[in-house]
């Protein structure tokens, strides 16, 4: 097992008067190395709050979050630095993820300065790194010295997957990567994490609220809501034989492409 | 005669680089009663379509080349800004995108509501209820009550109460059916909705789709709804355009276009769009094909 979550809850503002607020309620999971995990929910149902537990920048109330058997919330600073440089983050809005002052060669290079003692490199090196790391995304050299405003939302998208890659991780979380993109960008986006995990044999923890592109994406996949797994288990189960009235719902709520398909039509 | 009638729409922007033509000749009709779906990628002049009709694109930087707008028998292009007033939210309703920042958040909901329910009944009283030359007093009165009865209609539970909140709170789908209940009150025969549900949940678009459809079937409205969500496109709309740098691509019957594409883009478009039953692999983005292809 790459990450295994345990019975983890968290609950914001329990110090004051009053029961908090609870954003995730024993949540258990557990996701293979190499393989993608999905996590499908509204907005609100705390897809983002795990995440956030994952990489340490909430703590929990309860529960435990070991990656590769190593407990996060229980390893010191330095440990968890190591920790970080195998385990990467790409966000969702490239528009406001990459700061607009300074080149896409920094940029990259950013994550290889902080972990410089996980990856040691000579600036020069640094450079040979970003420059093969723009290829693998899909760019080329001459992007390198760039500004972020250059780039269209797909590109940049691209950017800061290969600033998620820099340290070479093992274990990529993305946060709804594609929502901000055309639906043909996001496919684009999509074949190329398709690509790099074959390549890099990276494992995959991808957010979403799009049933389609999780289906498209991952192996396993779990449905939360207000704070709680309704649902989990291998897509095609899940898509195919829901047996949830949660998970029933989102999924006759997507829209499909068929017009046929649809409640609204008359027949005509 | 159409509802709304666009011919040949040329538009080009100004900017520092000097004059950028964004819409090549944009032709498009809807009737009463249809639900045309726009879909094109960012850029490809969608919403600059969707803002002609309303004329709310600033001259400068827009300029337009040539064309009309035909709207109950008037060409918008050369209406002035005060007939335009009096069309905007009585005869053609709006809604954005965003419904976060489309509400201002110092006011009521009621009081928003109210203010647009006032607008459209000094054009026409009848939208209250009223006749001629009735008092203030009695038009405040009446357009409070049908924004209550708005409020009920787009499916807000106990109207008459929450209408004395305040934006915030509202959750994103609630403040959406605000918006649209503010863009029906004046009673439009076109209704404008760009990109309503993107930011929305699955569920909650669901529910502000049939509230568009519904109130189609009720009122007999002509609908044009800006996306880029083809699903969005087959679920709900009788008729699709299809943009690609400032071009209509191709149009039609939604079923025609979307079942058999007669235009290599828009089949391209198709199979980019993942469905619960697209397989590992079989995702195309519109690489490789140039745009020279799509011309």
């Amino acid at each position: 097992m790459s990450l295994e979550i345990k019975n983890v809850t968290k609950i914001f503002g329990t110090s004051r008067k009053g029961e908090g607020f609870t954003a995730l309620d024993d949540v258990s999971l557990s996701v293979k190395k190499g393989s993608s995990f999905g996590l499908v929910g509204e907005s609100g149902s705390g897809k983002t709050t795990l995440t956030k537990c994952i990489l340490r920048l909430e703590s929990l109330t309860s529960g435990t979050i070991r990656f590769e058997g190593k407990d996060i919330h229980a390893l010191s600073k330095a440990e968890m630095r190591r920790v970080r440089a195998r385990l990467q983050i790409v966000f969702q809005d490239p528009y406001a993820s990459l700061n607009p002052r300074i080149t896409i060669h920094d940029i990259i290079s950013e994550p290889l300065i902080i972990h410089r003692e996980t990856v040691p490199m000579s600036s020069r090196q640094r450079t040979e790194r970003v420059e093969e790391l723009l290829l693998q995304v899909g760019l080329s050299r001459e992007h390198l010295f760039r500004y972020p405003h250059e780039f269209s939302g797909g590109q940049r998208q691209r950017i800061g997957i290969a600033r998620a890659l820099a340290v070479k991780p093992e274990f990529l979380i993305l946060d709804e990567p594609t929502s901000a993109l055309d639906v043909s960008v996001q496919a684009e986006v999509l074949n190329l994490l398709h690509r790099l995990q074959d390549e890099l044999g990276l494992t995959y923890f991808f957010i979403s609220h799009d049933l389609g592109v999780i289906r498209y994406v991952c192996d396993e996949v779990a449905v939360i809501y207000r704070g709680k797994l309704v649902e989990q288990g291998p897509v095609d189960d899940i898509f195919d034989h829901p047996k949830d009235d949660y998970t029933r719902m989102l999924l006759n709520a997507m829209p499909d492409p068929d017009p046929d398909l649809s409640p609204f039509r008359r027949v005509e | 005669m159409a509802l709304l009638d666009i011919q040949n729409l040329q538009l080009a922007m100004r900017s520092y680089e000097g004059e950028t033509q964004i819409l090549h000749g944009i032709d498009l009709k809807i009737e009463r009663g249809e639900i045309w779906g726009m879909v094109g990628e960012t850029g490809s002049g969608k919403s600059l379509t969707g803002l002609s009709v309303s004329r709310l694109i600033p001259s400068p930087p827009g300029r337009y080349l040539a064309g009309n707008i035909d709207f109950g028998g008037k060409d918008l292009l050369k209406a002035s800004d005060r007939d335009m007033r009096a069309l905007r939210g009585r005869h053609i309703g709006m809604i954005f995108q965003d419904p976060t920042t489309n509400l201002n958040p110092v006011f009521r909901i009621g009081t928003q509501l109210v203010d647009v329910a006032l607008h459209a009944g000094h054009d026409d009283p009848s939208i209250l209820g009223l006749s001629k030359g009735a008092s203030r007093s009695a038009m405040k009165k009446a357009a409070r009550k049908t924004a209550i009865e708005m409020l009920d209609k787009v499916g807000i539970p106990d109207a008459a109460t929450r209408i004395d909140d305040y934006p915030h709170q509202f959750s994103g789908g609630m403040r959406q059916r605000v918006l649209i209940a503010m863009a029906m009150i004046g009673k439009p025969d076109l209704l404008i909705a760009d990109e309503p549900t993107t930011a929305l949940d699955v569920s909650v678009q669901a529910q502000i789709l049939r509230l568009i459809h519904d109130l189609v079937a009720e009122r007999n409205i002509g609908v044009l709804l800006i996306t880029h969500n083809l699903g969005v496109v087959a679920q709900i709309c009788s008729h699709v355009a299809v943009m690609y740098r400032g071009r209509i691509l191709e149009s039609g019957p939604v079923r025609e276009v979307l079942k058999h594409p007669s235009h290599v883009y828009t089949q391209a478009l198709l199979d980019s769009v993942p469905t619960v039953h697209t397989k590992r692999g079989e995702l195309r983005g519109l690489s490789g094909l140039s745009p020279e292809a799509f011309a």
